[in-house]
This record gives C-alpha cells, sequence and structure tokens, in this order.
C-alpha cells in the first residue's frame, strides 16, 4: 500500500532536477531537507521539484517543499514545482503555494529558463 | 542375607574346603580383636563421664595413647567447646532420661586441633540392681557425610542466593514497570493540562448567538497542533480564530501557545482580521527564521458583530492557508466561503490572506474547522479521503441546526471514521439561534 519515497538528482544546465516519488509525510520529509545543502545550487539557477511520481504528501511534506523553496532563494537561485499531482495541487492551493512556486507541466519545461 | 557361621549351607557343598577355611579364620577373630579394631570408635565411661575404656580405632582417630585417656579424660574432653555445651544441655539430660541417646551429630577434637566430625550414639548398662553403671558409647566418622551435608548445605545457600537475586531482580523489574507507568501517568496528565492551556475551557457567551466546540485529540501521548478561540473584542462585537500549527509534540505545543496569545492579543489592539494575520506571521517568522525549524500554521481569523436589533449577525474572515468556512443557512443550504490565495501564516515572508464576509440570520451557522475532518481516510487508500465534497452534502443535511447540534452530528462523523482519523480535529461553530416555535434550536 505504502509506496516508499525515493528522490533521484540529476545536474541540468539551468541547475539541479529532483525527481520526488512515492509519498513525503512525516516519516521521511526529513530526507528531502537533509538532502538540500548538498545540492549545488548557483546565483541565477533553478531548483526543480519533479513531483509527477508523488503519490502523497502530507504538512510535513509541505513544509520539505518549502524549505526547497528557501533554500534556493538563499543561494540566489528560484525553486520550480513540476507535474504537480491533483491532490498535492489541492492542499498548495489552499496554503497558498501556488502563488509562491512557479508551477509547469513537467521537469522538461521547469528546466526551460 | 547372612551366614550364622554355625551351619553349614546344605546347597554350598560344592566349594566345601574354601569356606571351611574361611569360616576357621573368622572364629579366631576374637571379640577383643573386634571391639579394638572395628571400624567404628568404642568408648565406655563411669557415669561421671570419666572413660574407662576406649577401642583403638578411636584412639587413632584421636591421635592419642589409651594411657593419657583411660580414667585420666572425660567423654567431654573429647568434645569441641560447642559440643561440649551441647553435651551438657541436650546429650546427657537426653541420655538419663531416656537410657539412650542414637545418631547425635558432634565434633570431637584430635590432639593436634583438627575438628573431626561424628556420629555419636550412647546407652546407660545397669547394673543388676537396675542402677546405672556406665555408659557405652559409639563414634562412627561422618566426615564423608559431614563433607557431603556441607555440600548440600552450600548449595542450598547458593540456590537461596539465587533465589533472592531472581527475587530481587523482578521486585527491581517490578518497581521499574511502576515507576514508568507512573511516569507515563504524570506525562499524560502534564500533556493533557498543557492541551487545555491552548485551548478554551469555555466558549463565552455571544449575546444574541450561541457557540460550540469540539477537539479531537488522535493521540494522548502527542499533544495537538490544532487550536481555536473565541473572545470579546469590545462591548459588542467579538473575535474567534481556528487553525492547525505543522507538526505535532511540544515544539507545535509551543507554536500553538505562541499563535493562541499573540492573535488574541493582535485582535484586542487593532480587530480588523488581515491585520491580526499579519502580526502573527510576523511574530512566527521572527522566532523561528533561521532557528532551522521553520514553524508555521494555518487559521481563519474572524469577528463577528451581532445586531440585536436586525438578529442578524455580521462576519468577518480572513484566512491563511485554511481550509474555507462552511455556512448553513436556515433555508436548508450550505455553502463555503472560499479564501483562495491566503498563504501560510509564518512560512514565507509577505504573506497575503484572503478576506470573505458574511451575514448569519436567524437558523444560519458558520462552521470552521481543521483539515483532520477533511483528510479523514474513508478507504483502504492514502488518498481516499473524505473530501470537501463529502463534507458540504454532510453540512447541507444539517443546514439549520443549531451549533451544538452541528458539532454533535460532527462528532459522530469523526467517531465513525475510525482509524482513518488519525490527526487532530478542532471544530467551532457560531450561529444566530432560528426564531420560535423551535426551541432545540435555541
Amino acid at each position: 500500500m505504502m509506496s516508499p519515497l525515493n528522490i533521484t538528482v540529476t545536474d541540468t544546465t539551468a541547475g539541479p532536477v529532483l525527481e520526488i516519488t512515492g509519498e513525503l509525510d512525516y516519516s521521511n520529509a526529513t530526507r528531502l531537507r537533509d538532502l538540500l545543502p548538498t545540492l549545488t545550487l548557483e546565483s541565477g539557477r533553478r531548483l526543480v521539484l519533479d513531483l509527477a511520481g508523488l503519490t502523497f504528501c502530507d504538512s510535513s511534506g509541505i513544509t520539505a517543499l518549502i524549505a526547497a523553496r528557501t533554500h534556493a532563494q538563499a543561494a540566489g537561485a528560484d525553486a520550480a514545482l513540476a507535474a504537480v499531482p491533483a491532490n498535492t495541487l489541492r492542499i498548495l492551493r489552499i496554503v497558498g503555494l501556488d502563488q509562491v512556486f512557479a508551477l509547469y507541466p513537467d521537469s522538461e519545461a521547469a528546466s526551460r529558463v | 542375607m547372612c551366614r550364622t557361621g554355625q551351619q553349614p549351607d546344605p546347597h554350598d557343598s560344592g566349594r566345601g574346603a574354601w569356606t571351611d577355611a574361611a569360616f576357621a579364620a573368622l572364629l579366631e577373630d576374637s571379640a577383643e580383636e573386634l571391639y579394638d579394631s572395628a571400624p567404628c570408635g568404642y568408648l565406655s565411661t563411669l557415669m561421671d563421664g570419666t572413660i574407662a575404656k576406649i577401642n583403638a580405632t578411636l584412639l587413632g582417630w584421636l591421635g592419642r595413647d589409651r594411657a593419657e585417656v583411660v580414667g585420666r579424660m572425660r567423654f567431654t574432653d573429647l568434645l569441641t567447646v560447642g559440643g561440649k555445651l551441647y553435651h551438657e544441655t541436650h546429650y546427657a539430660p537426653l541420655l538419663r532420661m531416656q537410657g539412650e541417646i542414637s545418631g547425635i551429630a558432634l565434633e570431637v577434637k584430635r590432639s593436634d586441633g583438627v575438628r573431626m566430625p561424628v556420629l555419636v550414639s550412647s546407652a546407660v548398662k545397669h547394673g543388676s540392681t537396675g542402677e546405672p553403671v556406665l555408659i557405652r558409647t559409639t563414634l562412627f566418622d561422618a566426615r564423608d557425610r559431614r563433607a557431603y551435608e556441607e555440600e548440600l548445605l552450600r548449595g542450598r545457600k547458593e540456590a537461596e542466593k539465587a533465589r533472592k537475586q531472581a527475587e530481587e531482580a523482578r521486585r527491581q523489574a517490578e518497581e521499574a514497570r511502576r515507576q514508568a507507568e507512573a511516569d507515563r501517568a504524570r506525562l499524560q496528565e502534564a500533556l493533557a493540562v498543557l492541551q487545555q492551556s491552548l485551548l478554551p475551557a469555555d466558549l463565552p457567551p455571544i449575546p444574541g448567538m450561541s457557540t460550540a466546540a469540539h477537539y479531537h485529540t488522535a493521540s494522548p501521548d502527542r499533544l495537538g497542533g490544532d487550536f481555536y478561540d473565541v473572545f470579546p473584542l469590545d462591548g459588542k462585537r467579538f473575535a474567534f480564530f481556528l487553525g492547525d500549527v505543522c507538526g505535532k509534540g511540544p515544539q507545535a505545543a509551543a507554536v500553538t501557545s505562541l499563535t493562541r496569545y499573540t492573535l488574541r492579543a493582535a485582535a484586542l489592539h487593532e480587530s480588523d482580521p488581515v491585520t491580526a494575520l499579519t502580526t502573527l506571521d510576523t511574530v512566527l517568522h521572527e522566532r523561528y527564521t533561521g532557528t532551522g525549524d521553520p514553524r508555521y500554521c494555518t487559521a481563519i481569523f474572524g469577528t463577528v458583530d451581532p445586531d440585536p436589533v436586525s438578529g442578524h449577525a455580521t462576519v468577518r474572515l480572513a484566512s491563511g492557508g485554511h481550509p474555507p468556512a462552511l455556512v448553513l443557512r436556515a433555508d436548508g443550504t450550505a455553502d463555503y466561503l472560499p479564501t483562495p490565495g491566503g498563504f501560510l501564516v509564518g512560512a514565507l515572508p509577505g504573506a497575503r490572506f484572503a478576506t470573505t464576509g458574511t451575514v448569519l440570520g436567524p437558523g444560519d451557522t458558520l462552521l470552521l474547522y481543521t483539515d483532520g475532518l477533511t483528510e479523514a481516510r474513508t478507504g483502504t487508500s492514502r488518498d481516499s479521503l473524505y473530501g470537501d465534497d463529502a463534507l458540504l452534502a454532510f453540512a447541507t443535511t444539517h443546514a439549520g441546526d443549531a451549533p451544538d447540534a452541528l458539532v454533535h452530528a460532527l462528532t459522530d462523523l469523526l467517531a465513525g471514521f475510525g482509524d482513518g482519523l488519525d490527526d487532530d480535529t478542532a471544530l467551532l461553530a457560531l450561529g444566530v439561534p432560528a426564531p420560535a416555535p423551535t426551541p432545540s434550536r435555541t
């Protein structure tokens, strides 16, 4: 039933792309947060979080997304979400994050700065 | 079976030559020789204990000559101090009374000072007129037996020690368990008190309105992060809020506490709902930015201004990333009061908050809730949730209910989710009572 969290990092010319699959929740959201300091982020680049394979996201997951954005901004970069699933998009809309993150249909479009 | 030695066994005729020789040897074994070399000690004393006769076996054990013992020592002189005492208090009196005594464990002292354990039996020999003449005493070597007894005793002592240790360990484990249980009870009590401090004990009465609230705690061990409050602003208006702090436990409770008192203080200063949330946003930012542990909440803050003349109550709301409020009308309809675009409070610099408002007429009720309700799982899949549509349908069937009836119905609904309800859930309803004659709604 539970699908484990898996995060794959790919570096593109535009910046790192994090492909997040499975469930991002209270039990594992720190894995995303712990990963952030290891990313190479330069000013003017973009951190893309590809959520196409994200099956579940709770408030701890939302916190980790906010942490990713804060981390990118601290490096002078920005953060974008790609392929946000409908159930997560609904939560993002409620908490206003749909206006804070740039949203793209897929990671390719998101990496085209 | 033993031979009498007098009559040859008739079945033994085939070995006649050998047995004859053996019997001859036995017959040569004189009574004196048997007495002296018997495998036990023999001793005869006068009635005052003076040793009159002693055999060689016992002299060998004692390491003494016959000359230094006979007529010179008493039986008690052969005993250890403890043995003397025992002889005095038990052995001799019993012997006098019964005429014989047997199998008493005593220790004799050898000439070199080494003690030797023996089993002692005595019998009094009486003269022809019945008066006691002398005491005959037999001593058996009990060294092996004593060693065995000591071994048994040591074994028993060790078993006893092990039993005591096991008992002590069990007692300590029991004590630790009791202590852990007491600690747990104390902790739960402390958590319950703390949880209560995050919520109003009672909602203040609002003239011309009725209110009801419910808090469902998902786990007694984890402080919840949901909160609500209702309080007077001035002589006429009241403020209320309901929200949800991200996370759980003591850290979340600290945010909840900070949030509750910040909103109360902010509202007394400036009652505009957006201003109250903006103040909270600033406070949370200052408190948690740079701590590496960002904390935020979602909240709806509102004011209500009941008009006693018209019987209507004007509601103004601001939402920071919180699920929309519901309004249930007296005419049997229900609607969300959407507040799109409101940000989480405390998460992002420059947060914006969405506003809305409504007027509650008689029989109308406003419902605020946290997402524990809408995110309750209704199926086996993690994303088969109760949802906004189901809540709206439920609200529609209860439109016209007074706040307490509505909250009661929702409490039943929450109970029905069972394990699907794994988050804390707060409910707050404010309504204008329907006009008479519907006493159940007053």
